[in-house]
């Protein structure tokens, strides 16, 4: 079967004006504005199958909406090939971007004055969806969603995570077979996260749908995603299954202690290694197989006030694979 | 065509829903008018015409600037600049749409507010000022008068896309837009007939589309001009019509190819 999308030494140059410091520079990049070609992304070849949900990672301007956006066919790529669907992307056939969504979390499609049941329709004509499949669409994801009471309501009226569960609703509607999502939960609360990552994970699992997702959210990728590309400066460093990227480079846990009288470092290094430990917090960094029993020492032999258990920062993943690659 | 009537249809109900916007917007032109109709008023004094205008001519070409104004002068030029310089145009070029054709749905819906609350609010100052206005008796000057604010509309449509594409390669494009549509008023002749201008002036605007926006469907509503030379007149605008859509397109594609969606 063909692949979901294959794409061969994608790379993607920007250009960007310098402007040199000062008043001085200010008035020479007026009269003599000079360039320099940023490369966001650099020979890119990566392949995924249909059905697959994949993550896609690394830290702010590694390239992952970059590429993305020329999978999606928003930008065309200053080199390299790729297909998805068995399109170009960037010609922008309508029989591709009829199967396809594209979702940013930091924008919006929905008309911000009226209730998101008028931009729905607005999708279903502009898509082109007959009216019954509109119904069995609307009805599956309105319930998936729990988005029942909030269609009639003005989406200037709805709060982060009704609109983003309504963001979601208007683009799928159209039953897309490619779904790339880029950061799906910034910004929302913990409740509305899981919320929207079991819909995803449940909307993969119904529809077969290819789903690729950017997230600088570790749970995300973590609670979604078999498999995993991370990108850094453009480039692939790791593609392949989450839980191996896990094991090799995040081999342990975070945990964030606050005591109610303060503590010192000295005290806790038998528990893991201390990064952070100033009067009454204290931040630990401890070996995956160690995180409860550690934990449980710590709450039975000082007086802890609140203790959290983190996962490591994705940026922190990628940072270590890169000082090793 | 479904979908741009759909865009229409949503685009409308927004802009009724914005009331107090859409009431801003209608007091503003209102007091353009009212301080045209003034200041004319004031110059026209005993006289019974100025600059070959009747009084009734002077007046109803004022109160016909409100009108085109509200049917003609309101493009998506500033909404392009907005979503090119935030990357919300992204979600349009994924869909299977085209943006000049939703724009056009959606000015359309802007359009039919503003020209239906233009129109009351000529009717009421015509009524208050009773029997100062020119109207036409020729059906056939009705017609064209128009035929030539639709053309008139699209043009300017088109030519706000053009210059709001200057966006694809320039945040800074606010600036051009906002002299083009300042310029645009004063040769469109939205502030007196342009006529009372030297011969040179009115010579070179001639050369350009702004003067079909404003001033010559004025000027056939006044029945200042012959109809053959109203059909002459159209045919011009046509042209210039298809000039504005063929550079207006033809921009547009190479600013999506080289767009970097700025904004993440």
């Amino acid at each position: 079967m063909a692949p979901a999308i294959e794409t061969k030494g994608l790379t993607k140059d920007y250009r960007s004006p310098v402007k040199e410091p000062g008043l001085w520079g200010g008035i020479r990049s007026l009269v003599n504005r000079r360039y320099k070609d940023i490369r966001a992304v650099n020979d890119v070849s990566l392949r995924i199958e249909e059905g697959e949900l994949v993550g896609f990672l690394g830290a702010n301007g590694a390239g992952k909406t970059t590429t993305l956006k020329m999978l999606s066919g928003l930008l065309t790529p200053t080199a390299g090939e790729a297909l998805a669907l068995g399109h170009v992307p960037w010609r922008r056939e309508a029989a591709f971007q009829k199967k396809l969504s594209l979702v940013m979390g930091q924008r919006s499609q929905l008309w911000w004055e009226l209730p998101a049941y008028e931009t729905f329709r607005l999708n279903q004509a502009i898509y082109g969806i007959a009216e019954a499949d509109f119904k069995m669409h609307l009805d599956e994801l309105v319930d998936l969603l729990d988005l029942g009471e909030h269609l009639s309501v003005p989406v200037k009226k709805l709060s982060l995570g009704e609109r983003m569960r309504a963001e979601l609703a208007a683009a799928l509607l159209h039953g897309p077979r490619l779904l790339l999502l880029d950061e799906p939960t910034i910004g929302l609360d913990v409740v509305m996260q899981k919320k929207v990552r079991e819909f995803v994970k449940a909307y993969n699992q119904r529809h077969g749908a290819t789903i690729m997702l950017t997230s600088h959210n570790m749970t995300d990728v973590v609670a979604l995603c078999k498999r995993v590309i991370v990108i850094e400066r453009g480039r692939i460093l790791y593609d392949g299954a989450l839980d191996r990227l896990v094991e090799s480079y995040a081999d342990h846990k975070i945990l964030r202690v606050r005591f109610s009288t303060p503590v010192t470092a000295s005290d806790l290094r038998t528990l893991g290694s201390v990064v952070h430990c100033e009067g009454e917090s204290a931040t630990l960094e401890v070996p995956r197989a160690n995180v409860s029993a550690s934990a449980a020492a710590l709450l039975r032999s000082y007086p802890v006030a609140d203790l959290n258990v983190e996962e490591v920062a994705i940026d922190d993943i990628v940072r270590r694979l890169f000082s090793h690659s | 065509m479904k979908k741009y009537l759909v865009a229409y249809s949503i685009a409308l109900q927004e802009t009724l829903q914005r009331r107090s916007t859409l009431l801003m917007d209608r007091l503003g032109g209102f007091a353009i008018v009212v301080s045209l109709y003034s200041f004319w008023n004031a110059l026209l004094g005993d006289k019974p015409s100025f600059l070959g205008y009747t009084r009734s001519e002077m007046l109803t070409y004022v109160l016909l600037i409100n009108v085109l104004r509200s049917f003609v002068f309101t493009g998506r030029g500033w909404q392009l600049v907005g979503e090119i310089s935030s990357g919300r145009i992204s979600s349009y070029l994924v869909r299977p749409i085209s943006y000049h054709g939703y724009s056009l749905a959606l000015d359309m819906a802007q359009k039919t507010v503003h020209a239906v609350s233009a129109f009351l609010e000529v009717a009421l100052l015509a009524w208050l000022i009773s029997g100062g206005i020119f109207l036409p008796r020729d059906p056939a000057t009705w017609a064209l008068f128009a035929a030539a604010a639709v053309l008139s509309s699209l043009v300017f449509f088109f030519l706000e896309m053009l210059v709001s594409s200057l966006a694809f390669w320039t945040s800074e494009s606010g600036g051009p837009l906002f002299c083009f549509e300042l310029f645009l008023q004063f040769a469109a002749g939205a502030f007196f007939p342009l006529d009372v201008l030297p011969e040179g002036i009115q010579r070179l605007l001639s050369a350009t589309p702004f003067p079909y926006m404003v001033f010559f469907p004025a000027r056939i509503f006044l029945d200042k001009v012959p109809h053959p030379e109203a059909l002459r007149l159209l045919a011009v605008e046509l042209a210039w019509l298809a000039a504005v859509v063929f550079a207006a397109l033809g921009l547009w594609r190479q600013g999506v190819q080289s767009y970097a969606a700025e904004g993440g």
